[in-house]
């Protein structure tokens, strides 16, 4: 009696394999619900992905206008860029900007120190700096520094060599930035409606199929009442088998979710532009977070089927045919 | 040991000085209408009946007389709509839903009509119910499932689903299941319809010694012969009235005249 000695089960272990055993042997009508989580899984947790790929691509192509601006700033002072030796120092950590300001100059100018670099720029965090500006330009051609960070203190030295200090940026102007604000607000007030209009749709599906299985199962659910269990077992019952389809749709709903957007987006710019700003941590953060809010929903679409089932007279659905 | 039992006790306790213990069941007046949109079936219409403490009644009646409907009642299945059902001197209308559970799953075994199996579940799984209900250690259910199952003759069957077996096995295992935490009163609504004569046989021997050895009360109703002579007393119930009660060798002839 091996087989048998494998049956071991604790009683929530039993409503869990009960409940499992439901699904499956109705597994055409839970597929049907599960594709209801499905679609509204997929429908928030798309809309979750989209907003952020557009963040990425917006932040990348800020950084880039960015870089264009400092690149053109640093035309102003020595003209084309272009085979030009260019000294640049660097203290602290670099910004992506600087970085990628870095990778852009040595692609096309000489990053080197000498006497022949006309200009030095100076990159990086750390507001104060050990070294005087003059030493900076010693032996230059043009006495002109620019510098990254507006508040950055140079050390206090010789003055004899006046020194030019420039800096990338003035500031941006208060009012485009209160207007941008404003427009994010609404556009994400106006995807929130919809996302939670999908998931309440969502959970009245659930709740319905669910009512479906109940009137499906009166006589099994009778049964059991007249065996002895208690109401708290069969509202147990269904909302272990309710968590169970809310965990499957949600699972299949992210992974749908998630790559519909980032395919669209790809098709749309360019694929490696959208794979390669994307932040991996956040895709995560919303998949578990549309993962919970998923099977949450389905349990609070069993409450009242889990109720209705459970407050059921033995004997009326005994006499059920179903 | 169950909170729930000492709550019976002491429901049994205050039950008043009427004969503890010679009535396992005692049916007051049980009427049940159904109500269906205006028509109403007046299933039961006043059956008074005491079940005497380790008594083996056999209930006959046509169809549609009210035999299940009166099983219902005095197996705390559904409510009367009128009279009282008094289960060890308790009303069991006065049970709070815990305590009518654990009077269910305890104190009665059914074996229901239409066996009521549940079709998800293999045989063992079906007969483990009750107990795991009951809060029994799942090892333990299983060896006593696996007990039960081979004295209706079915081990072998036991990770078989219902779908998978006969009428006759199907109804084996709703005896087992019946069986499965001991119950002292045992309802049978027709527990031998779907059994060969050499099975049914083996079944009443089974009622038999449940009631000589255990004292277990049986109720069962029926229309088969043998099952009618095994019994101590034999209930006619008509069109929702208790027609007549007799023994069996007073029943002899009438049973004699019907076939
Ligand atoms: N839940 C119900 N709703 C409506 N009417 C019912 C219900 N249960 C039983 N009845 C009616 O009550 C009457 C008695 O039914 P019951 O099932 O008790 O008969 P029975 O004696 O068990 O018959 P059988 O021998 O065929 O099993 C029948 O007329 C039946 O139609
Ligand atoms: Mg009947």
């Amino acid at each position: 009696m091996e087989q048998i000695g494998k049956q071991v089960r604790l009683p929530f272990r039993r409503a869990f394999q009960i409940a499992l055993s439901g699904i499956r042997i109705r597994f055409g009508r839970s597929v049907v619900t599960v594709s209801g989580v499905v679609l509204g899984i997929a429908f928030l947790m798309s809309n979750l992905t989209g907003q952020l790929i557009k963040k990425s691509i917006a932040e990348e192509r800020d950084q880039r206008n960015t870089v264009n601006l400092m690149l053109s700033l640093i035309k102003a002072e020595i003209g084309e860029v272009a085979g030009r030796q260019i000294a640049v120092s660097t203290f602290g950590q670099l910004s992506p900007v600087e970085q990628l300001l870095l990778t852009q100059l040595k692609a096309t100018a000489i990053v080197r120190d000498g006497p022949e670099a006309g200009l030095r720029i100076v990159l990086g965090d750390q507001p104060q700096v050990p070294v005087t500006l003059a030493s900076l330009t010693a032996g230059m051609s043009q006495s002109v520094v620019i510098d990254s960070l507006a508040t950055r203190a140079y050390a206090a030295g010789d003055t004899a060599a006046p020194v030019r200090r420039e800096l990338f940026f003035g500031k941006e102007s208060e009012d485009q930035l209160a207007k941008e604000a404003q427009l994010a607000q609404t556009e994400k007030f106006r995807n929130w409606w919809i996302v939670t209009i999908s998931l309440l749709v969502t959970v009245f599906g659930v709740a319905n199929a669910l009512l479906m299985s109940v009137t499906e199962r009166f006589r099994e659910i009778g049964t059991m009442k007249c065996l002895g269990a208690l109401s708290s077992f069969i509202r147990r019952l269904f909302l272990i088998e309710s968590s169970l389809i809310g965990l499957a749709g949600s699972i299949v709903g992210v992974i749908v979710g998630a790559l519909l957007p980032l395919l669209a987006y790809g098709f749309a710019y360019r694929f490696a532009l959208v794979f390669g700003t994307l932040s991996y941590g956040w895709l995560l953060v919303y998949a578990v977070a549309a993962a919970v809010t998923g099977t949450l929903l389905a349990v609070l679409a069993a409450i009242y089927p889990a109720w209705f089932a459970s407050r059921m007279v033995p004997a009326s659905a005994l006499r059920s045919t179903v | 040991m169950n909170p729930l039992s000492t709550r019976l006790d002491e429901l049994l306790a205050t039950a008043g000085d009427s004969a503890k213990g010679s009535h396992v069941i005692r049916a007051v007046d049980v009427k049940k209408i159904y109500k269906m949109g205006d028509s109403e079936t007046h299933a039961l219409r006043g059956v008074t009946l005491d079940v005497r403490r380790g008594e083996y009644m056999s209930i006959m009646g046509p169809s549609g007389s009210g035999k299940s409907t009166f099983f219902n009642m005095i197996g705390g299945l559904d409510k009367p709509t009128a009279g009282k059902v008094y289960i060890d001197q308790v009303d069991i209308a006065q049970l709070d839903p815990y305590e009518l559970a654990w009077l269910r799953c305890r104190k009665v075994g059914y074996i229901f009509q239409m066996f009521n199996l549940i079709q998800v579940m293999s045989c063992i799984e079906n007969v483990m119910l009750p107990m795991s209900f009951a809060g029994k250690d799942s090892e333990e259910a299983r060896d006593r499932a696996l007990e039960i199952l081979e004295m209706v003759g079915l081990k072998e069957r036991a990770l078989h689903k219902p779908a998978e077996m006969s009428g006759g096995q199907q109804q084996r295992v709703a005896i087992a299941r019946a069986l499965a935490n001991s119950p002292d009163i045992l309802l049978a609504d027709e527990p031998t319809g779907n059994l060969d004569l050499k099975t049914g046989e083996e079944i009443i021997e089974l009622f038999r010694k449940l009631r000589d050895d255990l004292g277990v009360t049986i109720i069962t109703a029926t229309h088969d012969l043998k099952m009618l002579k095994a019994s101590d007393r034999i209930v006619w119930i008509d069109d929702g009235r208790l027609a007549r009660i007799c023994t069996p060798a007073e029943a002899n002839i009438q049973v004699e005249d019907v076939h």
